[in-house]
């Protein structure tokens, strides 16, 4: 029976997770949107979208052969991989190591890209409009179907989570659909910080489960695998800042 | 193919943003892998080394990737 102290934390994981990976992709087919109309990117987004969908479906079934204890650790490691990398450069920007991402550079440099690339080849504009805008839904994408798959398919909650990604998609549509500008307003380090927390911890929690540790709490232990990845998160931004300034004195 | 190329380059990337990073997580479960089940330890005690050791790792490599980015 699912419960929802079991569900919340896959389906906040990937909403908040997918809302980070959606505004990218987004910024870029709004971009492509602005310089050659919706026609191609709504073209291009479809067919991203339909590749994605496809791959899910195809690849999808093959996870419940695989026994759960290898699925757990495999996931697990993976999550361990992705989170920390994502925790580890939120914190580096949180501590202004290295630059906050910027939608409305991004947004500029792919109108700037395909304004060089009208200039070359006038005649397949829309194809590359069109292109332009699946290569970005599908390498945002595949992080949105990994994080569902990795959150969910550990305890059969591929639903919360696939309805956590997809919340996520409507949330930020809506909100594009509304403003139509990249939407530079989202705390996207805020987000990535958290997501990476979340990960990280799931990761852990899988990773041990996978091995053969029965973690006290069972379930809730994750909140206190978070909380413990938080601190250190905000312990290391804090280090991080610390030599840049002895630096900069 | 360039798009595949990508789409590749990005798979990879998803797991692999800092090699040092990602060798010394792996190096942690295998540790944690190998206590379990080759020396017999407790898999609780070898789990609570695998959150400690990922939680000091990340405060490691975070510090030392400051370092050099701060040089001038």
């Amino acid at each position: 029976m699912l419960t929802w102290s079991t569900a919340a934390p896959a389906l906040s994981a990937a909403f908040v997770a997918s809302i980070v990976e959606v505004v990218e992709a987004f910024t870029i087919v709004l971009a492509v949107a602005t310089f050659r109309g919706w026609r191609p990117a709504a073209v291009g987004t479809a067919a991203g979208l339909a590749s994605l969908t496809g791959g899910v479906l195809l690849l999808g079934p093959l996870l419940d052969r695989v026994p759960i204890h290898l699925l757990q650790l495999a996931i697990g490691i993976l999550l361990l991989l992705f989170g920390m990398s994502w925790l580890r450069k939120a914190s580096l920007r949180a501590a202004g190591v290295i630059p906050l991402h910027d939608e409305n550079a991004i947004f500029a440099a792919e109108a700037a890209q395909l304004g060089e690339a009208a200039g070359r080849q006038q005649m397949r504009l829309d194809w590359i409009a069109g292109m332009t805008a699946f290569k970005a839904v599908v390498l945002e994408g595949l992080e949105v179907v990994f994080i569902v798959i990795a959150v969910g398919a550990g305890r059969g909650l591929l639903l919360p989570a696939g309805l956590g990604a997809l919340a996520a998609c409507v949330l930020v549509l809506a909100a594009g659909a509304i403003v139509h500008r990249p939407l530079s307003r989202v705390p996207e380090n805020t987000l990535k910080f958290g997501v990476g927390v979340m990960l990280s911890a799931f990761g852990v929690f899988w990773t041990g489960e996978g091995l053969g540790v029965d973690w006290p709490g069972h379930d809730l232990a994750l909140l206190v695998f978070a909380a413990l990845f938080l601190g250190a998160g905000l312990a290391a931004s804090a280090l991080a800042r610390k030599p840049a300034m002895e630096i900069a004195l | 193919m360039t798009m595949l190329k990508e789409i590749i380059a990005e798979v990879i990337g998803m797991f692999m943003g800092d090699a040092r990073l990602t060798l010394a997580i792996l190096a942690i479960v295998a540790g944690a892998a190998a206590l379990i089940k080759l020396a017999g330890v407790d898999p609780l005690g070898a789990g609570s080394l695998l959150l400690v050791g990922c939680l000091g790792l990340l405060i490691e490599n975070v510090h030392r990737s400051a370092r050099p980015a701060a040089k001038p």
